[in-house]
């Protein structure tokens, strides 16, 4: 084992990285743009910040009082509606699905149930089933309505119960199952970390082993003092090289853009190392099962897909059918994902000392099969 | 402190098979030490599979081979630092400039004093040596790789076809790189099908076929044992110059432009042929008299011809 020939070999490797711009596109641009498409996505989830289009016809203190009490805290953005037009007509137009119209004569309805008269209280006046009726105008067809009508139901209870008198009887604290609340966007960073280490990693292995073979430049290196053992080693520690340079990427972007709070530290660069020798192992056992560098690429591609989808890179495996929960807990990116988001997400130490160890067999295996298999002179 | 053996390489009874194909056919040659040999033989004649068990690659069936004194299955690491390989269809990383890509395999044989200046300048690559591999022509990519087959200063070098594929302009600019390579006194091991190439190059040229040697020698000295003979060719009008040549005894005939062929044994009989014409009152519009060539040779040893479309010049 020669340091000097590794580091020739790295700084070759690198330098057709950054030459070559589909390959920095797909390590460094691709989980970023995934990152801020998801994150945006997300990001409105987490937030719960719907709209809500009110035609106020009463304009009157207390229909004012009402709508800003439907603000729920911020929760909702409340866009006013000319009281001039036709509210159906307007959400049809504006393609706005819910519309909440409150009558004239709302402060009117309010004041006799409340028995004021004129702001001052009088018993005779009191009405105690004065009652108002709001209407709600919406596009069954849009997936946000339900939710919309349930926190606006939410609301209206809030005032209801207000009005009563009397102070609420049930009363609900939460309480995360974490140990701190975290967003959808901290979830799904870890999973994009580990599929574009799996991405850069196979792929990388197919080009070094299957396209330079195939272009005979392994055969010129058999001819030079360079070893087998030299030449495996040169690719893990440029695949690494690669997983470090697009994790820092992602991390820097998640951090800037939407200010994830992840725990980084050691068991990071121990995902990372696994995953690399458990992939860069994968592909070059590929690269000797396929001959031609298209096929192993094609092969890569046959693997690293479904495992983005299935092994939970994008979304939890919970939401999947149980079928497809059995089949992501065979499948290694699972376990990085898993791994990852223990030691990023929930700061459990000893969930992510459990996932490193299967990753952690698994790479093993995979990477005595690949460098055993793995051909450098000519066939025997 | 063991001298220089005369043979930079000895090959005994040599056999490759790969399971029926008998790909080499106990061959036994030997490389002096400073010599151009050239392996000359169509393709599949099992050129390459010779070179490459001799550069340690591949291994063989049967036989041994001894490379600067080192059988080549045992001493591998001490025989690869002493020797220098242009692969057949030799090829690098795309992205590396000419310059880096001689660094690398410099650095490949930890060597620190490579006069990487001086390899662009015997393969001819001052313009363009900060141009990326994959921006080389064919016969650019070809200089290069002679030029890296000499970064460790090798004492063997090996040149598998080192101009296949190449244009007639660029495998005559990779020749006189070549040729200068010969003047430094190297020992060079070429595997050619261009009969061209081992004439110009080769101080010994093994002539293969079908995975056996079928004629070694100098290429003069091949020549003269297998093809000791002239070829005469002349433009003339009308039939009465053919009868002429064939009531003399030689064996005429015409080539594609209606030119005479004639192969005759010496100088005296083109005199002769020339002379009997006059006297009939013919003349020639245009003469030529050729040595045969190699191509000659092995068409006569072989009945094959070296490659496919080759000129043929010579009636058997």
């Amino acid at each position: 084992m020669s340091p000097r020939v590794i580091g020739a070999n790295l700084a070759v490797s690198l330098k057709t990285f950054s030459r070559e711009k589909s390959a920095m596109f797909f390590t460094i641009a691709f989980p970023i743009i995934l990152i801020l498409v998801f994150g945006t996505i997300f990001l409105n989830q987490d937030n719960a910040s719907f709209d809500l289009h009110v035609q106020d016809l009463d304009q009157t203190n207390s229909s004012a009082q009402l709508v800003k009490a439907l603000e729920l805290n911020g929760k909702v953005k409340i866009t006013a509606v000319d009281p001039a037009i036709d509210p159906t007509r307007y959400a049809k137009d504006r393609k706005v699905s819910l519309v909440l119209v409150i009558p004239r004569g709302y402060e009117k309805a309010l004041a006799r149930r409340l028995g004021l008269m004129g702001g001052i209280p009088n018993a005779a006046f009191r009405d105690p089933n004065a009652s108002v009726t709001v209407t709600y105008i919406y596009d069954a067809s849009a997936s946000s309505t339900s939710t919309k009508t349930q926190l606006l139901q939410a609301g209206l209870a809030v005032v209801n119960q207000g009005l009563s008198g009397q102070p609420p009887f049930i009363r609900a604290v939460e309480t995360s199952i974490l140990a701190k609340k975290y967003r959808f966007i901290e979830f799904f960073v870890p999973g994009i970390i580990a599929m574009s280490v799996m991405t850069s990693s196979l792929s990388g292995a197919v080009t070094m082993n299957a396209e330079l073979r195939q272009k005979g430049v392994i055969r010129k290196l058999s001819t030079t003092p360079i070893t087998r053992a030299d030449w495996i080693l040169s690719n893990i520690l440029y695949q690494f090289v690669l997983a470090v340079i697009s994790t820092a990427a992602i991390l820097v972007v998640s951090y800037g853009v939407f200010s994830v709070r992840l725990q980084i530290n050691a068991w990071l660069i121990v995902f990372l190392v696994l995953e690399v020798f458990a992939f860069g192992g994968i592909g070059m056992i590929l690269t000797r099962v396929a001959n031609e560098a298209e096929s192993a690429a094609a092969a890569a591609n046959f693997i690293m897909f479904p495992m983005m989808f299935l092994a939970g890179s994008f979304f939890p495996i919970e939401m999947m059918p149980a079928f497809l929960q059995t089949i992501a807990r065979i499948l290694p990116l699972y376990y990085v994902n898993e791994g990852l988001r223990a030691s990023m997400v929930s700061v459990d130490n000893t969930a992510a000392l459990r996932y490193a160890a299967m990753i952690g067999v698994f790479a093993a295996a995979v990477f005595v099969v690949g460098t055993t298999t793995t051909k450098w002179e000519e066939g025997k | 402190m063991a001298t220089e053996p005369a043979h930079a390489i000895d090959v005994e009874n040599l056999t490759k098979r790969y399971g029926e194909l008998l790909a080499v056919d106990d061959i036994s040659f030997h490389v002096r030490t400073g010599e151009v040999f050239a392996f000359l033989g169509p393709n599949g004649a099992g050129k390459t599979t010779t070179v490459e068990i001799i550069e340690t690659i591949r291994p063989p069936t049967s036989g041994t081979v001894r490379l600067l004194g080192m059988d080549v299955t045992r001493r591998k690491r001490d025989i690869v630092p002493r020797i220098g390989v242009l692969p057949q269809g030799f090829s690098s990383f795309d992205r590396i400039t000419v310059r880096e890509t001689i660094q690398y395999y410099a650095r490949l044989f930890s060597r620190r004093n490579t006069d990487v200046d001086g390899l662009i300048e015997l393969a001819h690559l001052e313009d363009k040596s900060r141009e990326q591999f994959k921006n080389l022509s064919g016969g650019l990519k070809q200089r290069l790789g002679i030029a890296i087959a000499l970064v460790n200063d090798p004492e063997v070098v090996f040149l598998d076809e080192p101009t296949t594929g190449l244009d007639p302009r660029a495998r005559r600019e990779v020749w006189d790189v070549l040729l200068s390579l010969k003047k430094n006194g190297k020992t060079v091991f070429l595997t050619t099908h261009y009969m061209e190439e081992a004439e110009l190059l080769a101080d010994t040229v093994a002539i293969i076929s079908k995975g056996k040697i079928i004629a070694m020698g100098s290429p003069t000295a091949l020549i003269e044992s297998n093809a000791n003979y002239l070829v005469l060719t002349l433009k003339t009008i009308g039939e009465a110059p053919f009868e002429i040549i064939q009531r003399m005894g030689f064996e005429p005939v015409r080539d594609e432009h209606k030119n005479i062929k004639v192969r005759v044994g010496h100088t005296d009989d083109i005199q002769k042929i020339l002379t009997a014409m006059k006297d009939a009152g013919e003349s020639s519009l245009g003469l030529d008299v050729r040595k045969p060539n190699l191509e000659a040779v092995f068409l006569k040893l072989t009945g094959e011809a070296l490659r496919e479309g080759s000129p043929e010049g010579v009636p058997e």
